[in-house]
């Protein structure tokens, strides 16, 4: 019996391709401006003057990278605690799931996340979410994200296991501290992440619409 | 900021301001009936506590201008185990009930003035509650812009201020009202009237300067918690600014101008103006400020 699910992102690994929201989106037939699973890019570092010739530019650590998150089905996680109605739940598996029919679309969670994962459907007047994938998982197959990813880049399962496999880092920038809801998340950095909290880079990520 | 977020702005400061006057419009009538009788006092403030029932409504029905889904509004209260918010709707509506069942038996006389006493003690004490409630709602651990005392410092600061503000405007227009009927500064109401309105001159001129001891603390606090301060800086600047300005104008100088006409006898209608202008230059001061601390929250851009 699975106690918390999780996913895994290797950040070293992603190419910010947005395989995973496309086929998050396509499968959950999600509308313009919903998406449940987001990549964010994240950059930082500057230009110097050489030393020999001041008049020319040197890059000097500038770094970007990609950071692929849906809901993190945290072990803390706000949004239940928050939620007037009790829509949002956490069952039994750890997965974070909302019961639309109770919503009353006060975008109260929406306010709570750190991580963006609620998302409001104007047109159903309801918050929607990422729930693992659960029908598919229940027929024993993956959650979409994790089978679209080209680069292998994502992965899921038992926490406890990820940590023992991956590591236990789950707060690179731009994601929040770990302590504020404890992210069902395994990161394994990229090769310039910076540790939440201490970057000195910024979001990066193009406007786009989808 | 999100348009929909008029309706909270509309919301908080309606229910705030109509907590504030139920209070300060409890203690005037207690001081004023222990002194001239409970007559005098129930002349002085009844159609001032018919008012504030309609602000709270007014206010209750904005909130629901909030939600996508309003017709599931009534499983706002299923997590008071956990949800500030339902904490807040929750003693919203208990406030509405208690106050109303109290005005009304105050207006028709029903029972006797100590049970009545109760009741109102009963209402005041949960439209705090339902004050601190709300500002719990924005205690939240993850937005580091409301997550300081300085959220529930403001709105208790405000529901006082507009209560005094509202309560004074209120006695001033009753009075007129009684004036109609009865011309001249020879009763009591007169002097009380006079009194009153000197009090609240002094009170929101302290209330004004608790304000202006906050304000700076959130805008520090706001620049080192996040990028929020520089939006405030920034492009709402101004709004800024003209918050300040009118509060200051209205709580601080016309305040000062309120208890200045209200200590002279014959100056009651020129106190009466000078408190009506305070009353509006505050309300909208107040109003500007809260959508401020809306707009500060700038959301998450994963």
């Amino acid at each position: 019996m699975t106690e918390q699910m999780a996913f895994y992102f290797d950040a070293s690994a992603c190419n910010g391709c947005k395989a995973c929201v496309v086929a998050c989106k396509s499968k959950n037939q999600l509308p313009v401006g919903i998406n449940w699973r987001r990549v964010t890019e994240y950059g930082g570092g500057s230009w110097v003057p050489d030393a020999d010739d001041p008049t020319r530019l040197l890059p000097n650590n500038i770094f970007a990278y990609a950071v692929s998150i849906s809901c993190n089905h945290c072990e803390k996680p706000i949004c239940t605690e928050v939620c007037p109605t009790a829509a949002m739940t956490k069952r039994e598996d750890g997965i974070v799931v909302i019961d639309e029919s109770k919503c009353i679309g006060c975008r109260y969670c929406e306010w709570a996340c750190p991580y963006s994962a609620p998302q409001f459907d104007a047109a159903a007047g309801v918050m929607t979410k990422c729930d693992f994938c659960q029908d598919e998982l229940a027929q024993g197959g993956s959650p979409y994200c994790v089978s679209a990813c080209v680069m292998r880049a994502l992965d899921y399962g038992e926490l406890s296991e990820l940590r023992a496999k991956y590591g236990d880092v789950s707060a690179i920038e731009p994601l929040p501290s770990a302590d504020l809801t404890e992210p069902a998340l395994v990161v394994t950095p990229h090769r310039h992440a910076q540790m939440s909290g201490a970057g000195t880079g910024r979001i990066i990520t193009m406007a786009e619409e989808g | 900021m999100n348009t929909h977020d008029w309706s909270l702005v509309l919301f908080t400061i309606l229910a705030q301001m109509s907590v504030g006057s139920f209070v300060v419009l409890g203690i005037v009538h207690f001081l004023v009936a222990r002194k001239h009788g409970a007559e005098e006092a129930d002349r002085m403030s009844d159609r001032a506590l018919l008012a504030i029932g309609p602000v709270l409504v007014l206010g209750l029905i904005a909130s629901l201008f909030h939600l996508g889904n309003p017709l599931n509004a009534y499983n706002a209260i299923g997590n008071l185990g956990s949800s500030w918010l339902s904490r807040e709707i929750f003693s919203g509506v208990a406030f509405a009930v208690v106050g109303g069942v109290f005005a009304f038996m105050q207006w028709r006389k029903l029972g006797s003035a100590s049970q009545r006493n109760l009741l109102a003690l009963l209402a005041a004490l949960i439209g705090l509650v339902l004050v601190y409630s709300m500002s719990n709602v924005y205690l939240l651990r993850t937005v580091a812009v409301w997550d300081s005392v300085l959220t529930p410092v403001s709105f208790f600061t405000t529901t006082f201020l507009l209560g005094a503000l509202a309560t004074g405007a209120a006695f001033v227009a009753n009075y007129a009202y009684l004036q109609r009927k009865n011309p001249g500064c020879a009763d009591a109401q007169c002097v009380l009237l006079r009194k009153t309105l000197s009090w609240i001159g002094i009170s929101s001129i302290v209330l004004l300067g608790v304000e202006f001891v906050v304000l700076p603390l959130y805008l520090v606090y706001l620049s080192s918690a996040s990028s929020a301060g520089n939006l405030i800086a920034g492009s709402y600047s101004t709004v800024l600014v003209v918050r300040l300005v009118l509060a200051f104008l209205g709580a601080g100088l016309f305040g000062a101008m309120v208890y200045r006409n209200a200590v002279s006898v014959g100056r009651e209608k020129a106190a009466g103006n000078w408190a009506y202008a305070a009353f509006a230059l505050v309300l909208i001061s107040e109003i500007l400020g809260r959508f401020l601390f809306y707009a500060s929250h700038t959301g998450f851009s994963l």
